[in-house]
């Protein structure tokens, strides 16, 4: 039989009412965070423990930094924006899986989708809260950083924030394909394991990435030009800890740009037909 | 315009890559189906029973109506809007209440659970409120209102189902088994509330399903009997229980202790004559019992042909 295609629901009401269903979402999903008071005073001691202990690393090195790593002159201050824009990358990965499938194991998801609202409201609703939350705790890196340790950023703050909304959005999209094979295959997402253990090793989060050209060889160490992290990452410390303006940071811009041009319709295609093929074989809530 | 119409609504549900199975010589299981060639329509305002074993295909039925699962072939209309193509408006007129507890947030209030989904279904805070409220009080959760979902007796988390599919004021209620785990007297309410919806303006139109056929009895004015994914019958309760037999056996108790049994066709004025002649003869009757045939003599009746089939 021919399979019959959905209308698009008039955008205009749909879009009035986007922001009252993502404060449905924020707001269910803060009073489920406080309702773990512990876990949130747990996250911020570990990041001041984290920061603290990078601090007592990078003393080792200080002094000893290679010419041609401009980004790497104070490492702690590299190490504190690789960790905090990392942390943000990550949320804009896994957010919307992780809730999808939270949802499927908590039996919610159907309830949820009985609501009137249309996918894309699904999307972006589902990670609005994890967003918040992660630019608190990611914050909190650089603001530790520089209340205890001293360290000095510079650049634009505007310039920087542009960086990490577009790479967050385009580790988004892969967030949503990640989502889509929650949604069918219920577990073992390869998009997780690849991007979440790639890109603290190859995106340059803890050394610089031309490390691995010379130490693994051409092939691996041209993997980091495939993750948008290490752009959006290149980009950020470009602005942040060596001061470049809008003309010194085009190619990581524009690169980020051409993965967004691709990844945002096709992630969002696939989106439609993992949820459609769930409503096929009645696998809603099942996980 | 019916409120709800199916027209030869059939579903299949297929097998998750079963070619990539069969390719790797794993063992293939068939596809499941759980509903055939099913057609029936339901008016503005009607409560309508659905009833049939576990597995016949109501709950596939219902989720289809809720836009939840999509058909393989046919379609159901609601008010007039079709459950694919115009997916999110149907949404926009039905509340789905199903015994499945695991549909609401666990570390949430009650209050909490639904005014997230009030929200979601677009009402302002202000009149998500007044609904929550006024719900609460129709069904006795006032006092559960600050308590966590966890913490809420099955009975209250039922009647929080059925609270949360009144938030949006449906036009179409699909109701599975809302009584399930309700005290008799709270089941009692239960059902005087949805006799209710049936008659308020605009009235809301019922899809009802349940094992308890006396329960349906009562409040349906119409029962479709499903089996194995067939509409096998759909007509009132009397017409139906008369499918099965015509006749009742009738037992007068009368005052000497004596037990007078006769049998009766169900329109014949047997029962009538029989009074007369007892109050003729200056006998007291004392009581006066029927057996007839009862949804389950009418279900079984079906079961056992398909399993004969």
């Amino acid at each position: 039989m021919k399979p019959r295609m959905r209308r698009i629901d008039k955008p205009m009401n749909a879009l009035k009412l986007l922001p009252r269903r993502i404060f449905a979402f924020v707001a269910r999903d803060f009073r489920l965070f406080v309702s773990y008071r512990m876990q949130f005073f747990l996250r911020i001691v570990s990041i001041l423990a984290v920061v603290t202990t990078l601090f007592f690393i990078s003393k080792i090195f200080a002094g000893f930094t290679d010419p041609q790593f401009s980004q790497w002159r104070d490492p702690l201050a590299t190490w504190l924006t690789g960790l905090a824009v990392l942390n943000y990358f990550m949320t804009g990965f896994s957010s919307l899986a992780n809730s999808i499938r939270q949802e499927q194991m908590q039996g919610t998801l159907e309830s949820v989708l009985l609501t009137p609202i249309n996918l894309p409201t699904v999307i972006v609703s589902s990670s609005a809260w994890d967003f918040l939350e992660t630019t608190f705790f990611s914050f909190l890196y650089l603001f530790f950083g520089r209340v205890f340790f001293g360290v000095q950023y510079r650049g634009s703050f505007f310039l920087a924030v542009v960086f990490l909304l577009l790479t967050t959005v385009v580790l988004a999209c892969l967030g949503i394909l990640s989502a889509s094979f929650a949604m069918v295959f219920k577990r073992g997402d390869p998009f997780g394991i690849f991007l979440g253990a790639g890109s603290a090793l190859f995106s340059g989060v803890f050394f610089p990435t031309q490390l691995l050209k010379t130490h693994a060889g051409p092939a691996l160490g041209s993997i980091s030009l495939l993750l948008p992290a290490t752009h959006g990452l290149q980009g950020i410390r470009q602005v942040l800890i060596e001061g470049h303006g809008l003309a010194e940071v085009t190619q990581p811009l524009f690169t980020l740009l051409g993965f967004l041009v691709v990844l945002l319709p096709f992630s969002l295609w696939v989106f439609g037909r993992a949820v459609r093929r769930a409503k096929r074989e009645g696998s809603l809530i099942q996980y | 315009m019916s409120a709800i119409s199916i027209r030869n609504l059939s579903k299949t549900y297929p097998v998750p890559f079963r070619r990539l199975r069969a390719f790797f010589r794993r063992p293939v299981k068939e596809p499941v189906e759980a509903l055939r060639d099913v057609s029936f329509e339901v008016e503005t305002g009607e409560i309508f029973g659905l009833i049939g074993r576990n597995g016949a295909g109501k709950t596939t039925l219902t989720k289809i109506v809720a836009t939840l699962v999509q058909p393989t072939a046919g379609s159901v209309e609601v008010h007039g809007h079709d459950s694919v193509e115009d997916d999110e408006h149907v949404r926009r007129l039905i509340g789905l209440s199903t015994a499945e507890e695991r549909s609401f947030y666990w570390r949430l209030t009650s209050e909490q659970n639904l005014m997230f989904f009030a929200r979601l279904h677009g009402l302002s805070d202000r009149t998500a409120k007044q609904r929550i409220k006024d719900l609460f009080e129709k069904l006795e959760l006032d006092e559960v209102a600050r308590r966590r979902f966890g913490e809420l007796s099955t009975g209250n988390k039922q009647r929080l189902a059925v609270a949360r599919a009144l938030l949006s004021s449906p036009q179409v209620l699909l109701l599975d088994e809302p009584t399930r785990s309700l005290d008799p007297l709270a089941a009692e309410r239960m059902r005087e509330m949805i006799r209710s919806l049936g008659q308020q303006d605009p009235p809301v139109t019922i899809l009802f399903t349940s094992h308890n056929l006396a329960e349906v009895e009562t409040l349906c004015a119409r029962v479709a009997i499903i089996s194995r994914g067939r509409i096998r019958a759909i007509d009132t309760p009397k017409n139906l229980r008369a499918l099965t037999s015509e006749s009742e056996m009738v037992h007068i108790t009368v005052s000497s202790g004596k037990k007078i049994a006769f049998t009766r066709q169900h329109n014949d004025d047997l029962l009538d004559e029989k009074i007369r002649q007892l109050q003729k003869e200056g006998v007291k009757i004392i009581d006066i019992e029927t057996e007839r045939a009862t949804l389950l003599d009418v279900l079984e009746r079906y079961e056992t042909a398909d399993e004969t089939d």
